[in-house]
């Protein structure tokens, strides 16, 4: 019994002694560790070099947001985002290797077979260069160490997958000299379409000044968003993100819903464009569609030819930016004015003709259609709508002389409260500030021929967009909507900020908006715009002519040229207008004749003849009832 | 009775803790047996901590292929929808119809709206 406790005592003893032996190590092993890592972390220096490598560095990665979309009206992309690649190509890689290698001479002689290849194809993609030019561009660029050989300008997505499949390029970054560096960039998906509406925004970078244009200038901070920041730390598997780091979600720009339908800004574009671009003398041209109850502007055309190139680009948004002399289409404004102040009660009074000249008034010249009037028509009277429909620089002179001579601050006022005056708030910056002379004004002086000429549309300077919201008053019976271009803006299909039609002010009565649109009626029907007389639906309108002013504001140059600048303003369907319309064209030194009835007239035929077939508002109605 | 803490009295602490460490008796001396399951708990949380760690660490790096990969289809995407939306621009549609030789043109009078 003894004997056995004894054994068992030696046997726990053992173990004991194992166990504490097995102890003793891992506590020698703690203790080594824990000195070790006291002395790593405290004492010991190691090589910076081995350092910078071997230390896991957090480093903070910018997360660029996705900037946000242009779209039409009915949700069409317009302006979006998108990577292209500019290729390039490592002419030295495995040179060395080869160069080492025993049967380095035929692998080279491999290497530069497929590169002759890959020429072939390159000079397919980009043929500014020959494949032989390609093959000894890469050839020396091997021979003198060349590590980026820029190829081409940046490619599309398409391309890039095109050119990543090319012979030797396919063998990637380290074995092909591949390298494709990725740029997000704005494309459009319309080409040209509304191309300077939409607008761009350059980097700083850039030589030229305005970097902010169009939409895409003037709303860059919605669109933009908001840059994030995350910090990513250093594993096995490459860089991750540090998840026990502070993250800053980015914030994608929001989209902006234009009031542009692209349907019609492409119509509008070949109606201008068709018209306009076998005429050599002409420098540019506008045409903008506005709705006549909102004030939203539906298309939105300008084309310009600088000296740079032979073709109509939208390089230049005249619509907005250039304030002319409008012309006959300001005898609009007068009109309304005799009628608004009760001087004139109906557009059959009669004044007399007086061979055309207007009396008391100096420095006016002739009006040769009243001659023609008085002959053809035996009479020396003219009615008001006569003398609109021919439009005629007398009757217009005349009716601002005869009513404004003692109260010219009237005539003028009257132009302000028409927004004729001001650079009203739109949606892209540039609209040119009107030019409205006056009595008050002490650095100029003012005679009756002022006001004479400014009843017919001369004097004063207003763009394209101010005679459009003022005809566009008149269709919508007295109300002026202001013009707009940005319908909402949104986030992911959500309406985050509603905009939408304003209207500015009540310009005159329905009586007078009604009985102007009579007059516009009869020009388009018998006056200077017959041409729409034949257009599928109604037209009212106006048109007008002016001459640009040379230096020391002559309208002629030392060769008897002008410079014309033809406009027709109108809005259809007469009746009951849905939309108005307005084209300008401006010529360059000719001495050929650009009027408003013959190029923007016929530009707006073509418009309200392709808009008609398409346009909802026309569609007639059909009972399915039986 | 009062018994005053002495300098020593932390030499002879730091000595007989030593002995113990050295007996593998220290945790039992402090009088911690009972908590030994707890001890061991937080040896196993710590462990788990450093395994999820790693897993995350895991995670992390397919997350991050897998963002390349999505950045890829969003490039791809994008790519279609700009060719897709390029050919319904109108005046292009027009003249593939022409190319291909279809008798549809723009209409010449707008449609006729049915209404009950």
């Amino acid at each position: 019994m003894e004997a056995s406790t004894v054994e068992i005592k030696k046997k726990r003893d053992r173990i004991g002694v194992i166990l504490y032996v097995i102890y003793v190590l891992l506590l020698l092993a703690s203790v080594l560790l824990f000195v070790k890592i006291v002395g790593i972390q405290i004492f010991f220096k190691p090589d910076p070099k081995i350092e910078t490598a071997l230390t896991p560095s957090s480093r903070p990665r910018y997360i660029e947001p996705v900037r946000g979309n242009i779209i039409d009206c009915q949700g069409r992309l317009l302006a979006m985002s998108c990577p292209t690649y500019q290729i390039a190509m490592d002419c030295t890689v495995r040179r060395e290797e080869f160069a080492k290698d025993k049967d380095g001479a035929a692998k080279e002689a491999a290497w530069m077979k497929k590169a002759g290849e890959l020429s072939v194809e390159l000079a397919k993609v980009f043929p500014e260069k020959s494949a032989e030019e390609y093959l000894k561009l890469i050839r020396n660029g091997r021979a003198n160490g060349k590590k980026y050989l820029r190829i081409g300008k940046p490619v599309d997505r398409n391309v890039y997958n095109r050119v990543a499949s090319f012979p030797l390029f396919k063998e990637g970054r380290y074995r092909g000299g591949f390298i494709a560096e990725q740029q997000n960039v704005r494309i459009y998906p319309y080409g040209k379409l509304a191309r300077r509406t939409i607008g761009f925004v350059r980097n700083n970078r850039s030589d030229v000044g305005n970097t902010h244009v169009g939409l895409e200038g003037k709303f860059d901070f919605v669109l933009h968003g908001r840059e994030g920041k995350e910090w990513l730390k250093v594993t096995d598997a490459g860089r991750v993100v540090d998840n026990d780091s502070t993250k800053t979600r980015p914030e994608d720009g929001k989209d902006i819903r234009t009031t542009l339908n692209i349907d019609y800004q492409d119509i509008a574009w070949r109606s201008l464009y068709n018209e306009i671009c076998a005429e050599d003398d002409l420098e540019g041209a506008c045409l903008v569609l506005m709705e006549t109850g909102t004030g939203a502007i539906r298309a939105m055309v300008n084309l310009y030819r600088d000296g740079k190139s032979t073709d109509f680009e939208e390089v230049s948004n005249l619509a907005i930016g250039r304030a002319i002399e409008p012309g006959s289409v300001f005898k609009t404004v007068t009109l309304m004015q005799v009628l608004s102040d009760g001087y004139v009660k109906s557009l059959d009074e009669t004044i007399p003709t007086n061979h055309g000249v207007i009396k008391g008034v100096r420095g006016v010249p002739q009006d040769v259609h009243m001659l023609d009037h008085e002959r053809v028509h035996h009479t020396n009277s003219i009615s008001i709508i006569d003398g609109f429909k021919i439009s005629s620089n007398y009757v217009f002179g005349s009716l601002a002389v005869s009513n404004y001579s003692k109260k010219p601050m009237r005539f003028i006022e009257n132009i302000h409260s028409y927004h004729l005056g001001e650079a009203f708030a739109f949606d892209l910056d540039g609209l040119a500030t009107p030019t409205v002379p006056s009595p008050k004004d002490k650095n100029r002086y003012w005679s009756l021929s002022d006001l004479a000429v400014m009843g017919y549309g001369y004097g004063t300077r207003v763009t394209p967009l101010h005679v459009l919201s003022f005809y566009n008053a008149i269709a919508n019976k007295g109300k002026m909507m202001k013009p707009y271009l940005v319908e909402d803006i949104e986030l992911n299909g959500e309406v985050k900020n509603k905009r939408g039609p304003a209207l500015m002010s009540t310009i005159c009565s329905k009586a007078v908006a009604d009985t102007i649109t009579r007059a516009l009626k009869a020009v388009t029907e018998e006056g200077t715009a017959r041409r729409l007389k034949d257009a599928r639906c109604t037209v009212a309108g106006k048109t007008g002519t002016s001459f640009g002013t040379y230096s020391g504001g002559s309208y002629r140059d030392e060769m008897g040229r002008r410079k014309y600048q033809g406009t027709f303003v109108g809005f259809f369907p007469a009746e009951e207008p849905r939309y108005s319309v307005i084209c300008t064209v401006f010529s360059k030194p000719t001495s050929k004749q650009f009027q408003g009835g013959g190029i923007p007239a016929r530009a707006i035929k073509n418009l309200v003849n392709g808009i008609y077939c398409i346009d909802p508002c026309f569609q007639p109605e059909l009972s399915a009832s039986k | 009775m009062d018994k005053t803490w002495k300098i020593q009295d932390l030499g002879k602490g730091l000595k007989n803790s030593f002995r113990a460490i050295l007996k593998g008796e220290f945790l039992l001396r402090l009088n911690v047996g009972r908590y030994f399951i707890h001890i061991v708990y937080t040896f196993f949380l710590i462990a788990m901590v450093i395994w999820i760690s790693l897993m995350i660490e895991g995670t992390m790096t397919k997350v991050e292929r897998n963002k390349a990969i999505l950045r890829e289809l969003e490039i791809v995407h994008t790519q279609k929808t700009f060719d897709v939306v390029k050919l319904s621009r109108r005046s292009t549609v027009n003249e593939m119809l022409e190319q291909m030789g279809s008798k549809v043109t723009e209409p010449k009078e707008p449609a006729t709206k049915l209404v009950k």
